[in-house]
C-alpha cells in the first residue's frame, strides 16, 4: 500500500507505516469528533455511563502517566500528552491487525522525540532564562559544556531509539514468523498456535510499556525544565 | 589474505552483527538485578505490590535501552550490508 506522489518533476514515494499513521488521524479524529459532542449532551451532575464513561476512564488514564511528575501544571499540558498518548498507543498496536506500526518507522520516532526536545528546551528557555540555561549548561565550570549538551541530546535520542527499536524488532520478527508459516503451507497452520503469544508479548505488552515509558521520560524531563520551586 | 570484494564486506556485515548482539549480556544481567529487587520490597511489603510493580516495569524497560542500540546496530548491519 505504497503511494507514490508526483508534484512538479519531483516523485515521492510514502511508506506504509505513513500512510497507517494517516489513516489513524483520520480515525481518531472521528472518535475525538464524535465523543466531543456526546460529552457535550451529558449531564455533569450525574455519574456517566456507556461511551461517556470510557472516555472519562482514557482520560484518567492518561492524567496518570504525566500528572506524577508535572504536579501542578498537569492541566496546563494534559491537552499535548493526552493527544499524543491517544496516538501513540494505537499506533504501537497496529501489529496486531497486519498493518505495519507508523511507530516502526524512524522518521515518525524521530518527529514525536523532536517534539519533546523542542517543547523541553523551549520552557527552559523561557522559565529560567538564557542566562540560566547557560549557568545550568556550564555547570560546575565552563569545560563541562559539551557533556552537558550531549546529556540534553541524549534524550530525544534515546527516545526515539527506544521506541523505534522496540517496535521495528516486533515488526521483523512476526514477519519472519509469518514467512515462514506461509513458505511451509499445509504444515504452517500450526504456527498459529504461538503466534498470539508473540502478537501478545510485541505488540501489546511492549507497545503499551513503551508509551508508558515515553510519556513518563519527557514529562520527568519536562518538570525538570522549570524552576524547582517545589522543594 | 582474501580479496576486499562485496563477498568480503558481506561476510564481515554479518559476522559485525553477531559480534554486536553481545551486548544482550548487559540488559538480561541488569533486569535480573532489577527484577530480584522488585521481588524482595514486594516480599517485605505485600500491600506496597502495585506502586513496586510500576517503579520496576520503568526501571526494566529502562535497562532495556542500551540492548535496544545494540539491535539497531545489528540490524543496520544485516539490512544496509549484509
Amino acid at each position: 500500500m505504497e503511494f507514490v506522489i508526483q508534484i512538479g518533476g519531483m516523485t515521492f514515494q510514502v511508506h506504509p507505516s505513513i500512510v497507517n499513521w494517516l489513516l489513524l488521524c483520520v480515525v481518531l479524529a472521528i472518535f475525538f469528533i464524535v465523543a466531543g459532542n456526546k460529552i457535550k449532551k451529558a449531564d455533569p451532575t450525574k455519574p456517566p455511563k456507556g461511551f461517556v464513561l470510557v472516555c472519562e476512564y482514557l482520560v484518567n488514564l492518561s492524567t496518570g502517566i504525566v500528572s506524577g511528575n508535572l504536579k501542578s501544571r498537569t492541566r496546563l499540558y494534559l491537552p499535548f500528552f493526552g493527544t499524543l498518548i491517544f496516538l501513540m498507543a494505537p499506533s504501537n498496536l497496529l501489529g496486531l491487525i497486519g498493518l505495519q506500526p507508523p511507530t516502526s518507522n524512524l522518521s515518525v520516532n524521530v518527529t514525536l522525540a523532536l517534539m519533546m526536545f523542542l517543547l523541553i528546551q523551549f520552557v527552559g528557555l523561557k522559565e529560567k532564562g538564557a542566562i540560566g540555561r547557560w549557568k545550568e549548561l556550564t555547570d560546575p565550570f565552563i569545560l563541562f559544556l559539551p557533556m552537558n549538551l550531549l546529556g540534553d541530546l541524549a534524550l530525544p535520542v534515546s527516545l526515539s531509539l527506544r521506541l523505534f527499536g522496540n517496535l521495528l524488532a516486533g515488526t521483523i520478527i512476526t514477519t519472519l514468523v509469518y514467512t515462514l508459516m506461509k513458505l511451509v503451507m499445509p504444515l504452517g497452520v500450526l504456527g498459529f498456535s504461538f503466534t498470539p503469544f508473540l502478537h501478545a508479548y510485541f505488540d501489546i505488552f511492549s507497545g503499551l510499556i513503551q508509551t508508558y515509558i515515553f510519556f513518563t521520560l519527557a514529562s520527568f524531563f519536562l518538570s525538570e525544565s522549570y524552576a524547582d520551586e517545589e522543594e | 589474505m582474501a580479496e576486499f570484494n562485496e563477498f568480503f564486506v558481506k561476510g564481515m556485515a554479518l559476522l559485525g552483527a553477531g559480534i554486536a548482539m553481545i551486548a544482550g549480556l548487559g540488559p538480561g544481567i541488569g533486569q535480573g538485578i532489577a527484577a530480584s529487587k522488585g521481588a524482595e520490597a514486594v516480599g517485605r511489603n505485600p500491600e506496597a505490590a502495585s506502586k513496586v510493580r510500576s517503579i520496576m516495569v520503568l526501571g526494566i524497560a529502562m535497562a532495556e535501552t542500551t540492548g535496544i542500540y545494540a539491535l539497531i546496530v545489528a540490524l543496520l548491519l544485516i539490512f544496509l550490508k549484509g
